[in-house]
């Protein structure tokens, strides 16, 4: 047995049960509950008391529960876990055990969107399943959900569930009935069947699993009162299957009531049949008088006699009346006893509190109230008799008509009872010194008694008055203690005679109850605003608040330490400040920021002005650049690189002289490529392009070669020059672009007179420098310390460069005006490479491989490789190969070719997330650089570099595809998304964001519809429109920090070119 | 992301009533992406406010901003200084960025111009679903990547209840039955035994019911 | 009198505004603004038309499936569509603003748009 309850004990004695339902009303009419429970009893084993069904409010199912029980009907409570989280559950389940339910019905609840208060927060803590595991671990392992102990009396409840057998998934529905079963249930109920052979499926499905015989199973059925309440139930309530046989009988019947009471027998006989069915449960919604039919045509009207129903109320009215109007009594007088008590303990508390000398004349009043207490008390006792005397009369009389009367006991008794019980559980938890005033308190009563004479039972009534004022003051004291720990010794003084001990005892608290409120409102208001003012850092007012506070009560303590706290802190501040000055007046240095340890910044700046005179020094401004280098000795004396470097500014050893006059606008082409040489200089002359990236520290080392480099550098100058110029000599007529005028003078010039700080912001991170291809032609791309020809801030070593994209087939959507430029080798790649290089002097080469794209032409990436091999031969320039961008092909087509060209230093691209482990790899082995490309996006492009490095792909081995838009075509998004690359790399250091950025914009551009819209009137010469649109396109990309653009156009990369010479 | 809706028309222009100068303040975070705060819906609601306060015969100066995000200290605190020139600043983050700018600028009278509804992923051009409640304990492995407490009206944990039929939830018939779908998604990965298993009562302190949640990296502290 | 305002693309209105209104076509305080494709319409410049005075506002674009632009005037149509509901919000009439297509060069449908606009404010 689970818990003894009449429908566990029907059930395990193996009767068919038959349990019914009884929905509480929306009011707090009891009456209703009753008459229903009425109706009920003797024709079912138990009622379900619903839970607020359909998540309408109504009298909670506890409740219901109770008053059925105390009608001798055994409740079934429901209990959803929508309404209440495991706390409330908790404590319903046991005040539910402790009255008397003993059967469960554990549900999840309809959703409260079905009920009268759709905006409820639904509360959902657990689940049906759950609420069977936690209410069966209360019973049988005594704990509560925490794992704490149940102490005693745990609840001792008979569980059931609920199931749908017509719900969906069909075949989860006997699985998920197993579940409740294991998770506590020792009984079901189904919702209602009215489709009797799906049901029978289930029972099936329910038996191969076994759970028939783990727990009862009772099948759900319901009265149909009318044809629209079928209609209605096969329509809008969820998970209710009606038969059209069920509508047509109605609809066909001359009674549909008598009709409906017929189709419940007939499915309860049908039920009955199948196997593991152990009784039904008869839902008659609002029609509860159908039951005692029903159950009488099923033939099961002989229920066995109620067993384990046992109410903790009574049921007669009679009996209630009498003991609700004894028990109001009673409680009425106890109070006013208990409120007279006190306002005696009062006063005899007084009374012991003044002096010895009035003692006597005390006890004498003491003495007449105590006199009018204890007649009280007589009478109280003698009411109480007769009461009890009459209700055991009257209980007489009943027991002999009644059993269930029989366990009345409610009196006035059990209420003084527990009066008494709350005493003595208090004084248990006395401490050992209230025990000591307490006794002293009883040795000194035990004086007065016998000073007075009294008897014994006077002197128990006063004791216990005043045991009664102790335990009250007893609370205050401890909470006044505690509030006001400046005089906690008051209570202590050792108790010699009776009234002294009393006096201090209860007088502590009257001085300390006094001294809080005497701190004026306005103090603490303004102790209050000092306190806010210094957790805001506002010192000074606070020290003036607290002042303020000060002056009206000098001596409040709150207000003391707040102006010390707040003193102390402005000093502190004060002092930070002053030392702040101090670094920024000595040093001459913006203020540190305060994430950077001072000795850090202050390198940073020695750094920083080194390299800001290195670049002085190549420019040859000796006079700026020995103040940079004075700068850094400043604060670091004994920097080698800047004693050096002074020394060199101080000689005038500069590096490079540019023999140029601003101003001269025809000398003015070769100062760009002064410096532009250069950079392409370095990595030839070096024989390990892959050089760490130049840091600011390490320029200062490297002027002394660049000083022997000019004379070799002015002959070799002229080469790209010439090259870059040959198309415009040499008939291909408009692509040439003759170099931009420079009638700027320099930015020292323009900018004399203004501090450097004013316009010059110099970085602290510092580009990857990547190297492509290999030889003669090898090119460095990044290396820079600078935004984007920001030259005057730190050092561009290499310039931006252009490559030709030429196609491993012939373009099919290549406008006319783009294609004649190639059209006599697009039938062949190398050829098409070569022109690039020959003609149109291409420093670089992207063979796009867009024939193996499998949605396109589906080259097989052999055949793909031949022709990229044929094209890596028959150019020495720099190579990137630009796969379909297809993933798992691309893998496969740069793989073919790698294997066919290892020798050569070709770029890969793209790589994405889904292929860089592969082409990672692979460019990894061959120490080939590569494409990282990602979908616009900073902290996309960040990942892949990440997930590249921690492959072992160097950054100094990366270029940034950050996905490229073509102006009108989001140019404008991916010039913030590069631009926020590139300040992060420069400015926040971000490493990970440091490689170079490629744009493979020509295809963007001239897949443009303005590209391919032919010459008109409005929008003009398709060519010239085209061409603009890709070197404005390369031009604003390369402003936004683009290194490498892979290009179309001839005449568009030649413009690009131009402008970027120009500007550096 | 985070999806929110801007609130209703009338309840912004009663929250503004009294503004001489407004600045709204839009997010590029979650927020720009759901359209409901980018620059985009900046513009449209300066247009509508103003709008709206003339009809009402008012007089009102609108000045819009569209930050990067609302949720990083360097981000907002610019607009302390900034935002105190203004009677109120309306902003049109979520609420994260509302109380972001709450918190880190006190001369900022922020006002929110949006309901942050929930976490949720883009279904179509303009339809957006909830997919996640951030209950801090999550049990995708179990549930074949779909969310049963974000995704079940009832966040139940044991299977579907009583009222799903034909893979819909009794709550809604637009609604899908969640659990349907994570039986479904178990019977085609042949996992459907692992529903035989019961999931335990939930800790929910990891959903915010431990208070306010707050999480860190110690070796990302500065 | 009401103030009328029409955003037009500008493929569609051939003929001279000024000319229609001395013919009396179209009422005197229409004033159009010409787009390059009503595509480029944005929602605030149509409430601002309302907070600048004007009492109706149309915009005729090209018909849905000839835009020059492909979806231009998809667009406008889904930007008034907004433009409406906001209207609805701050408690204006949402009639008071409408899309209209227009074919190439047609004038005769941005007549019709002035018209029944004037009508709609009329009323």
């Amino acid at each position: 047995m689970m818990a003894g309850s009449n429908l566990e004990n029907v059930l395990r004695s193996g009767t068919f049960a038959v349990t019914g339902e009884l929905g509480p009303p929306k009011s707090g009419d009891m009456e209703v509950v009753r008459k229903k429970a009425r109706i009920l009893k003797g024709h079912v084993d138990a009622v379900n008391i619903t839970d607020c069904q359909t998540a309408i409010v109504r009298m909670s199912s506890l409740t219901a529960g109770l008053i059925a029980l105390s009608e001798g009907v055994e409740p079934v409570m429901q209990m959803t876990c929508r309404d209440r989280n495991r706390i409330g559950m908790q404590a319903d389940i046991l005040g539910a055990a402790a009255l008397g339910i003993k059967n469960l019905l554990c549900l999840t609840g309809d959703h409260q969107k079905f009920g009268n208060h759709p905006q409820a927060k639904g509360v959902f803590d657990m689940d049906s399943i759950q609420l069977l595991q936690m209410v069966k671990g209360m019973r049988d392992d005594k704990k509560f959900q925490c794992g704490e102990e149940i102490k005693k009396a745990e609840p001792r409840l008979f569980l059931g569930c609920a199931a749908n057998p017509f719900a969906d998934p069909f075949e989860f529905r006997p699985v998920r009935l197993a579940k409740k079963v294991e998770a506590g249930a020792d009984f079901v109920q189904t919702q209602i069947i009215y489709n009797v052979e799906k049901f029978k499926k289930f029972m099936e499905m329910v038996r191969d699993l076994g759970v028939h015989e783990k727990c009862f199973i009772l099948a759900g059925v319901t009265p149909p009162k009318s044809l629209g309440m079928a209609r209605y139930m096969k329509k809008f309530v969820p998970g209710l299957d009606v038969t059209d046989e069920v509508i047509q009988r109605l609809a066909d019947a001359k009674d549909q009531k008598e009709e409906g009471i017929d189709i419940c027998v007939d499915i309860i006989n049908q039920v009955r049949e199948i196997p593991g069915v152990a009784g039904v449960h008869v839902m008659a919604i609002e029609w509860e008088e159908a039951v005692p039919e029903i159950v009488k045509r099923a033939g099961l009207a002989d229920r066995p006699e109620p067993k384990g129903i046992e109410p903790v109320f009574t049921s007669t009215s009679a009996i209630d009346e009498a003991v609700e109007k004894a028990r109001q009594e009673a409680r009425l007088e106890l109070q006013g006893e208990l409120e007279k008590a006190q306002a005696e303990a009062q006063a005899s508390r007084e009374l012991v509190v003044k002096e010895k000398e009035k003692v006597a004349s005390e006890i004498s009043g003491l003495k007449k109230q105590i006199e009018e207490a204890k007649s009280m008390v007589s009478r109280k006792e003698a009411e109480i008799q007769k009461l009890t005397e009459q209700l055991q009369k009257t209980k007489k009389a009943l027991e002999e008509s009644s059993t269930s009367a029989a366990s009345q006991v409610s009196t006035p008794q059990p209420a003084a009872q527990v009066q008494t019980e709350t005493v003595s559980v208090a004084s248990d938890a006395l401490t050992a010194r209230e025990k000591q005033v307490l006794d002293s308190l009883s040795k000194g009563l035990a004086a007065l008694k016998e000073v007075l004479g009294l008897n014994d039972a006077q002197f128990e009534a006063m004791k216990r008055f005043l045991e009664a004022e102790f335990m009250l003051q007893l609370g205050t004291v401890v909470r006044e203690v505690a509030a006001a720990p400046a005089a906690p010794e008051a209570p202590a003084p050792e108790p010699v005679a009776p009234a002294q001990a009393a006096a201090p005892a209860e007088a502590a608290p009257a001085p300390e109850a006094e001294a809080a409120p005497e701190r004026p409102k306005e103090v603490v208001n303004l102790v209050a605003q000092g306190n806010v003012a210094l957790h805001s850092k506002d010192y000074k007012k606070a020290v003036e608040l607290f002042k303020k506070a000060l002056e009206i009560s000098p001596d409040d303590e709150k207000a003391k330490a707040g102006l010390e706290e707040a003193r102390q802190a402005l000093a502190e501040e004060k002092e930070a400040a002053d030392k702040a000055v101090e670094v920024k007046e000595v040093e001459g240095l913006p203020p540190c920021p305060e994430e950077i340890d001072p000795e850090e910044w202050k390198q940073k700046w020695v750094v920083r002005f080194t390299a800001r005179g290195n670049v002085a020094l190549m420019k040859g401004d000796f006079e700026a650049a020995k103040k940079e280098f004075q700068k850094a000795l400043e604060l670091d004396p004994d920097n080698e690189k800047a004693k050096d470097g002074l020394k060199r500014a101080e000689n005038k050893e500069d590096i490079y002289i540019p023999d140029v006059k601003p101003g001269e606008a025809a000398a003015a082409a070769p100062a760009p490529e002064a410096e532009a040489p250069k950079a392409e200089e370095k990595p030839a002359q070096e024989e390990k392009p892959a050089e760490p990236a130049p840091e600011e520290a390490k320029k200062a080392e490297e002027p002394a070669p660049k000083k022997e480099e000019p004379p070799k550098e002015e002959p070799a100058k002229p080469k790209p020059k010439v090259e870059m110029a040959a198309p415009a000599g040499e008939g291909v007529g408009d692509l040439g672009v003759a170099p931009l005028p420079k009638d700027e003078p320099p930015l020292e010039e323009r900018a004399k007179g203004i501090p450097e700080d004013v316009y010059k912001e110099p970085c602290t991170g510092v580009i990857q420098s990547v190297t492509l291809g290999d030889g003669d032609k090898a090119m460095i791309v990044g290396g820079e310390t600078a935004l984007p020809f920001h030259t005057f801030e730190g050092d561009i070593p290499n310039l931006p460069r252009t490559a030709f994209e030429v196609l491993d087939a012939p373009p099919e959507e290549w406008p006319e005006c783009l294609l004649k430029h190639y059209s006599d080798v697009v039938n062949d790649s190398a050829a098409w490479a070569r022109k690039c290089v020959n003609e149109f002097g291409a420093e670089a080469i992207c063979l796009s491989l867009d024939s193996t794209d499998p949605n396109g032409a589906n080259v097989s990436s052999a055949d793909a490789a031949q022709v990229a091999k044929k094209v890596i031969e028959a150019v020495d320039v720099p190579i990137i190969l630009w796969g379909c961008g297809n993933a798992e092909k691309d893998t496969e087509t740069l793989r073919e070719i790698t294997s066919l060209v290892e020798n050569r230093n070709v770029c890969l691209g793209p790589l994405t997330d889904a292929n860089y482990r592969t082409l990672g790899a692979t460019a990894m082995a061959f120490q080939y650089p590569v494409v990282a490309s990602t979908p616009i996006d900073v902290n996309l492009a960040k990942q892949l570099n990440i997930l590249l490095e921690n492959l072992g792909v160097h950054l100094d081995h990366i270029l940034m595809d950050p996905s490229i838009g073509a102006v009108g075509y989001g140019l404008e998004y991916t010039y913030s998304v590069m631009e926020r690359i590139r300040l992060a790399a420069l400015t926040q250091q971000d490493e990970k964001l440091s490689p170079p950025i490629i744009c493979n914009l020509g295809r963007e551009v001239w897949k443009a519809k303005e590209t391919r819209l032919p010459t008109d009137a409005e929008l003009g010469d398709q060519e010239r429109r085209g061409v603009l649109m890709e070197a404005i396109t390369a031009s604003t990309l390369l402003l936004a920090g683009g290194e490498v653009a892979i290009m179309r156009h001839p005449k568009a990369i030649n413009l690009t070119k131009v402008l970027v010479e120009g500007m550096l | 992301m985070i999806i929110a809706e801007r609130k209703p028309m009338k309840e912004l222009l009663g929250m503004i009533s009294g503004v001489k100068r407004l600045l709204i303040v839009g997010c590029r975070g979650c927020v720009a992406v759901c359209s409901a705060g980018g620059d985009k819906e900046v513009s449209i609601l300066a247009a509508a406010l103003k709008l709206g306060v003339k009809k009402a015969g008012g007089d009102i100066e609108i000045d819009t901003d569209t930050l990067v995000r609302q949720c990083d200290p360097e981000y907002i605190e610019p607009l302390n200084d900034r935002g105190s020139d203004y009677d109120a600043v309306l902003s049109m983050a979520c609420g994260v960025g509302v109380n972001f700018i709450g918190d880190r600028c006190p001369d900022v009278n922020v006002l929110p111009a949006l309901n942050t509804t929930f976490y949720g992923a883009n279904l179509s051009s303009g339809e957006w679903k909830e997919m996640c409640a951030g209950c801090g304990a999550c049990v995708l492995h179990l549930t074949g990547g779909l969310c049963p407490v974000a995704r079940c009206a009832k966040s139940l944990s044991n299977g579907p209840c009583g009222g799903s039929q034909g893979g819909r939830c009794e709550i809604n018939p637009d609604v899908d039955c969640i659990w349907q779908q994570i039986y479904d998604k178990l019977a085609s990965m042949n996992r459907k035994d692992e529903l035989r298993e019961i999931m335990p009562i939930r800790d929910w302190t990891t959903a915010g019911h431990g208070g306010p949640r707050r999480r860190i990296r110690e070796d990302l502290l500065p | 009198m009401s103030r009328i305002k029409g955003f037009c693309c500008n493929y569609t209105l051939s003929v001279d505004i000024e000319a229609l209104k001395k013919e009396g076509l179209v009422p005197e305080d229409l004033e159009i603004e010409r787009l390059p494709c009503t595509g480029r319409l944005e929602v605030p410049e149509i409430l601002d038309a309302f907070t600048e005075g004007a009492d109706a506002v149309f915009v005729v674009g090209c018909q849905v499936d000839k835009c020059h632009n492909l979806s231009g005037s998809y667009r406008a149509s889904k930007r008034v569509k907004y433009a409406k509901k906001i209207l609805e919000e701050l408690d204006i009439n949402p009639d008071c603003v409408e899309m209209f297509f227009a074919g190439r060069g047609e004038t005769e449908p941005v007549v019709e748009a002035a018209r029944t606009m004037a009508s709609r404010v009329d009323q």
